[in-house]
Formats: C-alpha cells, sequence, structure tokens
C-alpha cells in the first residue's frame, strides 16, 4: 500500500462514522417527536369548567346527599363524563366531597347503616367529615373545588388537593 | 337429604325432650373449663396426628426421590407415631363429642350439626379414612418395599384424608366465628374465615410436627449410645426444625389475613382481640412468635458454628437483629389492660404526656413493620443455614442445639394453648357469633328446622 | 422419479427446503420427562390462538369511550360466533397466564436457567412481563363497568412510585383521570406496541433454545438417570440423521448432554401437539359455555359497583388489602422486586448443579413465594366471595 497520512481517515474509518452518523440523525429525526408525543399528556392542562350540581337547600342535615354531575371530555369527544357528588351539610358548613378513594380510586359510597363512606375494594372507611377512619386509604376523601351562589351549588372538575 | 330429613327432627326432639341436666348459671364455667382443657388436650395430640399423616407420606416421597434411606426411617417413625397415638386423640374427641357435647352443650351440638351435617358426615367418614390407610401405610411398609409406588399411593390417600379431615372441622369452627346463609351449603363451607383458618391450620399442623420431631430426635440424640442413631437423629432434629420453622414462616401473613376478615364479619371479637380482654395475651403471642424464630436461628448459627462450617457469624448477627424486632413488636400499645379502661381514664395520649397509650406500640405500623421484618430475617436465616449445610457434620452436635430443638417444641405447646384460648374466648359471649350465645344455649330455644 | 419427488427437488435447489426441514423437525431432545417439556409449546400455541382471535375481533371493536362497548355488545346480541372468538380471547388469556406460570416452575425447578441458557430465562421473563401488559391493556378495551374500574385502579398504581408517580399516571391515563386518551392509548399498546416487541422477543427466545438445545432435568443426566433397563444407556443410533445442538458450549462434562435423545418429530410434536390440544379444547368450551362477560357500560359516578380485579390480580389486591397505609409503597416495591428477582436469577444461582433436590437454598425461597402467591390468591378469592 502506498504511504499515507495516518491522520486521514481510511475508507473503512469514513464509512463506519458515517453509518452512526446517518444512525444518529435517523434516531433524532424519529425519535423526538414521537417521546415528545408520547410526553403530551404531561404538558396538556386539564380542561377545568364550572357545572351546575343544583338546588342543595332539600339537602338533610348529616346526610351525604348524592349528585351526578355531566363534565366535558374535553379530548376530541363530544361525550360527557359523569361524575358522582356527595353533598354534606353538617351544622353550617356544606362539604363537597367527590366519591374517588384515595388508597386507589375505587368508587366510594356513604353507607347510612356504618354512618361512615365505605370503599368497598379494600374497606377503607372515611367519616362524615370526609376524614379517612380505617383501612388502607391515606388521605381523606377529595373535595372538589365548588362554590355556593344561593342555594344553587356549581363544582369544577378539579379536587381542593390533588390526590 | 333423606338423611337429614329424618336425623335432622329426631335430634330436635331428643333435646326439647331430654330432663335438662345440663349445668346452669355458675356451673357454665366448669362447663367450659371441662370443655375448653379437653379441646386443649385433643388439638395438641391431633394436630400432630394430622400433621404426621401428612409430612409422613410427603418425607417418604423425598426419600425415594433422593435415594436416603434416613428420610424412610423418618417417614417410618412417623407411621409408627400415628399408630401410637391415633387412638389416643380419638378418644378424646369421642369423648368431647359424645359426653361433653351433647351432655353439657346439648343445645348449641343439636344444633351445628343441624346446620353443619354434610361437612361433618364427611368428617366422620374421613376417620374410617385415617385409621385404615394410617395402619395399613405402617403396617405395609415392609412387605410394600419392592412396590414403593403403592406404598407412596396409600401414604398419598392417607394425607389428603388428613386434609380433608381438619377442612372439614375448620368449617364448623369458622362457621361459629363467621355464619353465613345457614341452608346454603356453598356459602357455608365458604364463609369468611373458612380459608383463612383452614390455610392457618394446616400449614400450623405441619410446623408443629416438625417442631415434635425436632425435641423427639433431640432426646433421642441425648440418650443413645450408638453412633449411627447419633447421626439420624442430629440429621432428623434439624430436619423437623426446618420444616417447623419454614411451614411457621408461612403464618403471619395468613394469620394476618384472618385477622382482617374477623375484623370485616365479627368486630366484636376482633375488637377483644385486638384492643379488649385479649389484648395482652395476643401480645404474648406475637412475642412468642417471634422468640420462636429467634431460637430457629440460634439453633442454626450454632449447628453451623459446631462443626465450623461457613455462615454462623451471619446467623448471629441475624439473632441480634431478630431481638431487636421482637422487642419492637412487644411494646403494649395501651399501658393498661383495655383500649377502653384508657379512653375511660381519660389519659388518652402518649405516655411522656402523663398518658396510658405507647405510640410506638401500635399496630399500624410498627407492630406490622416487626412482623415483616422478622419473617424476612427468618426466610434469610434459613437460606443461610441451608447453604452451610454442606459443611455440617451429622452426629457431632453438642448438647446446646438439642436443648434448642426441645425448647422450640415446649414454644409451640405455648403458642397452640395460647391461641386457642384467644379464639374461644374472643366469640365470647357467642358461641355462633350473633346467633347463640353461651348462655342462651341453656335456655330451650327452637332449633332450626332442617 | 416420481412426480412429488421432482417437485422437492426444484424447490430445494431454490429454497433450500430439505436442509430447513431437517433442522427444524429431526432436532434432539431429551427422552425422560419429555411431557413436561410441553409447556413451552402450549405457551406458544395459546399466544397465536391471542393473535388470531385478537385480529379477527379487530374486525368489529371499536376503541373509543363511546363505541368500545356498544360494538362489543352488539356482537354479543347479534353474532352468535363472533362472541365465541371472543369468549376464546378472554379464556385463552386466562389459560395462558396459568399455563406460562407452570412453564416457569418448571424451568425454575429443572435448572434449565443455568450456563449457558441464562438469557434464554432473561427473555423468558421478559416474554412474561409482556403478556402480562397485554392481559392488563386488553382488560380495559371493553369499557364495561369491569373495564372501566380496572383501568382506574391499574393505572393508579404507578402513582405511587416516589417522585415520578403521578407523571407515570398522568402518561398510561393521558391525563389525571381516565377517559378518551387511556382507552386509545391501551388499545395501540395492545394491539401494535406490545406485540412488536413480544414476536420478535418470541423468536429470540425459540432461537436460543435451538441453539443449546432442550435441557431437559436432572432425570436425563448421568448419576440421576434411571433407563427403563436400570442403566445408564448410550444413545440409540438414529434412523434419520439427528440435529445435534448439545452441546453448543462444552460446560461441565455431567451436563453438557442428555444421556437419551430422541428425535424432535414425531416425538416431542406429538406430546406438545396432544398437550395443546387439550388446552384449545378446553378454551373452546370455557368459550362456548360460559364466554366472554359484558357488563353495564362504564359508569364513573356508581357508588353501587364493587370492582372486582381479574385472577391474575388477586394476589396483589390482597396484598392491598393487608397492608397498612403507611407501607403501600412497600407492598408494591415487592411484584417489582420479584421481576427483578426473576431476572437476576441465572445469575444469583450460578453453581452447575441441576436437580432440585440438591440446591435447597434456591428451591425454598422459590418455593416460599409461590406458596405466598398462591395462599394470598385463595385469601382473596374467599374474600371476594363474601362481599
Amino acid at each position: 500500500m502506498a504511504h499515507r497520512d495516518p491522520r486521514r481517515l481510511s475508507r473503512r474509518q469514513f464509512a463506519f462514522l458515517g453509518t452512526q452518523a446517518v444512525g444518529a440523525v435517523v434516531t433524532l429525526l424519529l425519535g423526538i417527536p414521537i417521546v415528545g408525543f408520547i410526553l403530551s399528556p404531561l404538558f396538556h392542562r386539564q380542561l377545568v369548567v364550572w357545572r351546575q350540581v343544583g338546588d342543595i337547600s332539600a339537602v338533610p342535615d348529616r346526610q351525604p346527599t348524592k349528585f351526578e354531575v355531566a363534565f366535558p371530555l374535553d379530548e376530541w369527544t363530544s361525550a360527557n363524563v359523569n361524575l358522582a357528588v356527595y353533598v354534606v351539610k353538617i351544622s353550617s358548613q356544606t362539604l363537597v366531597f367527590s366519591n374517588v378513594c384515595t388508597h386507589m380510586q375505587c368508587p366510594v359510597r356513604w353507607q347510612s347503616d356504618l354512618e361512615q363512606f365505605l370503599c368497598p375494594c379494600h374497606g377503607g372507611l372515611y367519616d362524615i367529615t370526609g376524614k379517612n377512619i380505617g383501612g388502607p386509604p391515606p388521605k381523606p376523601l377529595p373535595q372538589y373545588v365548588h362554590r355556593i351562589d344561593g342555594t344553587t351549588l356549581f363544582i369544577q372538575n378539579s379536587f381542593t388537593e390533588s390526590i | 337429604m333423606n338423611a337429614l330429613a329424618v336425623i335432622g327432627p329426631a335430634l330436635h326432639r331428643l333435646a326439647g325432650e331430654l330432663p335438662s341436666t345440663a349445668p346452669q348459671g355458675s356451673n357454665i364455667l366448669a362447663a367450659q373449663v371441662a370443655i375448653g382443657g379437653l379441646f386443649s388436650l385433643h388439638i395438641l395430640i391431633a394436630g400432630l396426628v394430622s400433621g404426621a399423616a401428612e409430612l409422613g407420606p410427603a418425607i417418604e416421597f423425598l426419600g425415594y426421590v433422593r435415594q436416603r434411606r434416613s428420610y424412610d426411617r423418618l417417614a417410618h417413625g412417623l407411621g409408627r407415631f400415628i399408630t401410637y397415638y391415633f387412638s389416643v386423640s380419638s378418644t378424646i374427641a369421642i369423648l368431647l363429642v359424645t359426653v361433653l357435647l351433647v351432655g353439657l352443650w346439648g343445645h348449641f351440638w343439636t344444633t351445628i350439626v343441624t346446620i353443619a351435617w354434610w361437612p361433618l358426615f364427611i368428617e366422620a367418614w374421613t376417620f374410617v379414612l385415617q385409621v385404615s390407610l394410617g395402619y395399613l401405610w405402617y403396617y405395609t411398609w415392609d412387605p410394600l418395599r419392592g412396590f414403593k409406588g403403592v406404598h407412596m399411593a396409600i401414604g398419598g390417600l392417607l394425607a389428603i384424608a388428613s386434609f380433608l379431615q381438619v377442612y372439614m372441622i375448620d368449617v364448623v369452627a369458622s362457621y361459629m366465628l363467621t355464619p353465613t346463609a345457614p341452608q346454603n351449603p356453598i356459602r357455608q363451607v365458604l364463609n369468611p374465615t373458612s380459608y383463612p383458618l383452614t390455610v392457618h391450620r394446616t400449614v400450623g399442623n405441619l410446623a408443629y410436627i416438625g417442631f415434635v420431631i425436632g425435641a423427639f430426635c433431640a432426646i433421642g440424640f441425648l440418650r443413645t449410645r450408638k453412633p449411627e442413631d447419633k447421626v439420624f437423629y442430629d440429621w432428623a432434629g434439624s430436619f423437623g426444625l426446618l420444616w417447623g420453622i419454614s411451614m411457621t414462616l408461612l403464618q403471619p401473613v395468613v394469620g394476618y389475613s384472618y385477622a382482617k376478615e374477623i375484623q370485616l364479619h365479627a368486630y366484636g371479637s376482633w375488637y377483644k382481640m385486638m384492643y379488649g380482654t385479649l389484648s395482652p395475651w395476643f401480645l404474648w403471642q406475637i412475642t412468642l412468635l417471634g422468640i420462636m424464630f429467634l431460637t430457629a436461628t440460634l439453633y442454626f448459627a450454632r449447628r453451623l458454628r459446631t462443626n465450623d462450617a461457613p455462615g454462623a457469624g451471619l446467623l448471629n448477627a441475624m439473632a441480634v437483629g431478630m431481638v431487636l424486632t421482637i422487642v419492637l413488636a412487644a411494646q403494649p400499645y395501651h399501658l393498661s389492660l383495655t383500649y377502653d379502661a384508657v379512653v375511660g381514664a381519660g389519659l388518652n395520649r402518649p405516655f411522656w404526656e402523663g398518658g396510658l397509650i405507647n405510640p410506638l406500640g401500635s399496630m399500624i405500623p410498627w407492630k406490622v413493620l416487626a412482623l415483616m421484618f422478622y419473617t424476612l430475617i427468618a426466610i434469610a436465616a434459613v437460606v443461610w443455614y441451608l447453604r452451610g449445610l454442606p459443611g455440617v457434620v451429622w452426629g457431632a452436635a453438642r448438647r446446646g442445639e438439642q436443648r434448642l430443638l426441645i425448647l422450640m417444641a415446649a414454644l409451640t405447646i405455648m403458642m397452640m394453648v395460647t391461641m386457642g384460648f384467644i379464639r374461644e374466648n374472643s366469640r365470647a359471649p357467642f358461641l355462633i357469633t350473633g346467633e347463640m350465645t353461651i348462655q342462651g344455649q341453656q335456655n330451650t330455644q327452637p332449633t332450626p328446622t332442617p | 422419479m416420481s412426480r412429488i419427488a421432482a417437485i422437492y427437488d426444484w424447490l430445494d435447489e431454490r429454497t433450500a427446503v430439505r436442509s430447513l426441514a431437517r433442522k427444524g423437525l429431526y432436532e434432539a431432545v431429551p427422552v425422560r420427562g419429555a411431557w413436561f417439556y410441553t409447556l413451552g409449546s402450549a405457551t406458544l400455541v395459546l399466544i397465536l390462538l391471542q393473535l388470531v382471535t385478537g385480529i379477527f375481533l379487530t374486525l368489529l371493536y371499536v376503541p373509543s369511550v363511546t363505541e368500545a362497548w356498544a360494538s362489543l355488545n352488539y356482537l354479543k346480541q347479534h353474532d352468535a360466533f363472533g362472541s365465541i372468538v371472543r369468549g376464546i380471547h378472554l379464556w385463552s388469556a386466562y389459560i395462558l397466564l396459568f399455563v406460562i406460570g407452570l412453564h416457569m416452575v418448571r424451568t425454575f425447578f429443572s435448572g434449565s436457567y443455568k450456563r449457558p441458557r441464562e438469557l434464554n430465562w432473561v427473555t423468558g421473563v421478559g416474554l412474561f412481563v409482556l403478556v402480562l401488559g397485554m392481559a392488563i391493556t386488553g382488560a380495559f378495551l371493553p369499557w364495561d363497568q369491569a373495564a372501566y374500574w380496572t383501568a382506574v385502579v391499574v393505572t393508579n398504581i404507578p402513582a405511587y412510585t416516589p417522585f415520578i408517580g403521578s407523571f407515570m399516571r398522568a402518561l398510561w391515563r393521558g391525563g389525571d383521570f381516565v377517559g378518551p386518551i387511556t382507552l386509545s392509548r391501551s388499545f395501540g399498546i395492545h394491539v401494535w406496541l406490545i406485540p412488536a416487541i413480544l414476536f420478535p422477543l418470541i423468536l429470540a427466545h425459540l432461537a436460543l433454545l435451538r441453539k443449546h438445545g432442550e435441557f431437559g432435568s436432572y432425570i436425563n443426566y448421568r448419576g440421576a438417570y434411571r433407563s427403563r433397563e436400570g442403566v445408564d444407556v448410550p444413545p440409540a443410533p438414529a434412523q434419520r440423521p439427528i440435529e445435534p445442538p448439545y452441546p453448543a458450549v462444552p460446560t461441565d462434562e455431567l451436563w453438557a448432554a442428555p444421556l437419551e435423545t430422541e428425535d424432535f418429530f414425531p416425538f416431542q410434536t406429538f406430546k406438545d401437539g396432544l398437550v395443546s390440544v387439550l388446552l384449545v379444547i378446553v378454551v373452546f368450551l370455557l368459550a362456548v359455555a360460559i364466554g366472554a362477560p359484558l357488563e353495564a357500560i362504564a359508569d364513573p359516578s356508581t357508588t353501587t359497583y364493587t370492582p372486582v380485579p381479574e385472577w391474575f390480580f388477586l394476589p396483589l389486591d390482597e396484598l392491598l388489602l393487608l397492608v397498612p397505609q403507611q407501607l403501600i409503597p412497600l407492598a408494591l416495591v415487592l411484584p417489582a422486586g420479584g421481576v427483578v428477582l426473576l431476572l437476576a436469577l441465572p445469575f444469583i444461582d450460578r453453581g452447575p448443579e441441576r436437580n432440585p433436590f440438591e440446591r435447597p437454598a434456591v428451591m425454598v425461597p422459590g418455593a416460599f413465594a409461590v406458596l405466598f402467591v398462591v395462599i394470598l390468591t385463595l385469601l382473596g378469592s374467599g374474600r371476594l366471595f363474601n362481599l
């Protein structure tokens, strides 16, 4: 072989590096949009709206009453999602609970014979103020952001504290 | 169901027509002591027989696969044990049923027979199976030596009969604590505490016989002069302990689940055990379990150290860890006999604030953590001992190890008596939770129609 | 020369089909215990059954929150054969998970994960995790009450991971709450993403098996071998040339090659075929007799429905019930830790001993793990029966 400057790339080395460079470009071109797409829900803000629950003047004291409220699923669908709301009046205080259990998010329900909220999945118990008093749930029952206009209750589809 | 239609009303008439010689008033205590004492004795022996009938065939099979005579000798010894003691535990059982239960607790007994007819019927037939297969298994040992397959099949059937026997009586026992739908046999058999109790007792019987093998062989080792017997007893003692502790390691999960089902379906009993008058005994039980794990770990460490086999150092370290965990587990939550006493005295605050509560003794999370921890350490100890076993010379044990084996069996017996006491007293004042009281079984109440 | 032989020659010159057939059909497999080695092919058959029934289900199913339940309800009401296909898809999934469990226990027991077959085991664990992923994402698709609440609870599990938990949950759900994006993502994962990884991994798993040969178990090797005549026998002379994978890598003399082997075709293929066909018949019977249930359409506002986990989630569900709130991440670390231990198994148990009775330090913890899972499943099913 003729004498060559060792600092110059050989044909083999050039092709090797070129293959790697092409691979890197393809990976980036494909990867960035795909990874961005996969991660997109992390950057997407949940659509938060107010919806009317109804007239809560008839709700008896210390008797959690269930209402159902329709909220939009703000993605492309026109369908709504029904969410359960428990309205509790304790003397002058009005508490507006969601029935999402803070353990595994199963649907919690009021048991009038126990006078507690019960989660059927693992037996989690909450008292009438929503405090987690039994079983595995680590946090109290979540409350909806709400406002009361006169006797009409409005809620947002967001909790006062995230779970 | 025709048998039921005939026998049920007959028993009903009998219970109503017999003069009531059953004890009344303060004699109920004597009746309870009689039942409690005899039942404890029955369980202490019958549990061994059941365990032997299940473990023996398993050991014989393992011995066949591994081609080890020592396994066969141990299984043969268990067969002999069954033939000696089956009749003792059966006699006590029959005494219990025919004299004590029918005589002193007749109303309760006829009720439970009416409700749990089929489980008790199957139970009775498993006795026939157990006695015939047990004696057959032992006495055909040498004649069937060339036909090991047949012999092991007999042993296998014996193990199944024994398991079925325990399962059926556990259906009755669990029904007493968490009764459901007496007319629906499937719901009755699968009542909420049926699975936990059956798993708990089956595993427990296997553990119990393992520990008794350990103690028995420890005594044999100390007494014998023949070197080949010393080798056998040394190995068999370790083997029995390994089986015992491995089965006991499953118990915390099962026991916790059992307590959960009791909490969900018989809250009064649960409260009594955890916060009420039985809570000091429950605390003792959790401490006793820890001491059992500790004793096993100390045996493992000592046995390896005796032959300078590797691993003794880590096992001693595990023992220290276990002691610390037991100290955590043994802390009482309420520094009084019951929790209600604390609330009643208005001292519901930590002891450093002048109250009667010890927050470090709360079940959640401290005792649960302690339980998880010493179970994990014990599993690690078993594995570490198994790793060191190739370095052990059987027959060259010292006396200290044998004493630990004997202590282990004593601890187990204490554990079983404690558990039986807690179990039966937690259900008080009920005999069948929510349906029949201890006092109430004395009055003539109508038994349910068959 | 006959016509067929001539055609075969023509093909062979152009495709080398003869040597392919010989390699494929006449591989050496161990003789003793062959019925136990059918579990792997049974798993493959059930997975292929899932693939086929799944593909045909996509001819009707619509992955939309408003259409999913409606399309499957239409299938149930108006399409008897379609319902059977859906039933096969469900029951085959349940039985597949059980058979994978048996296959794992068998290979664990026989020490088939030891050198040089470690990567075979590792790819196998990967396959197990992927199949579990298929079962989970598939369970979300009907969007009935069971599916919806399964989606809610299962996607909530990652939320307990420290620091990144709520992000992981949001990634899967497509937001903070279960909704249309959850269904679409799960459908895409179930139909495209996981199968695209699963099937190449299956090929890798099979290629590795072919390279090293089926290990069998210790009863096929010298020292523990008990032939029908009671002595170690040399391999019988083959009728056709057996493709010898043994020993692919000379490890140690004792475990290099089984003492007695036979042709894969027709001996092992018959056993494999029989076991697989029996399982498929069972699946078919269950599909016709019970079928795939479809509950009421998903209702997030329900206060009467009790979510019940799939059977393979019972141990985790029972654990979640028992573990107090302060220790919940611990309960969730256990399954993850279990998978890590499974992956690391060939690198923890490196000794050459294959006899399960001679390696108690591995067998005892393994037996515990299996017993814990079985006991938790039993207790969970008892509890749910008494709800």
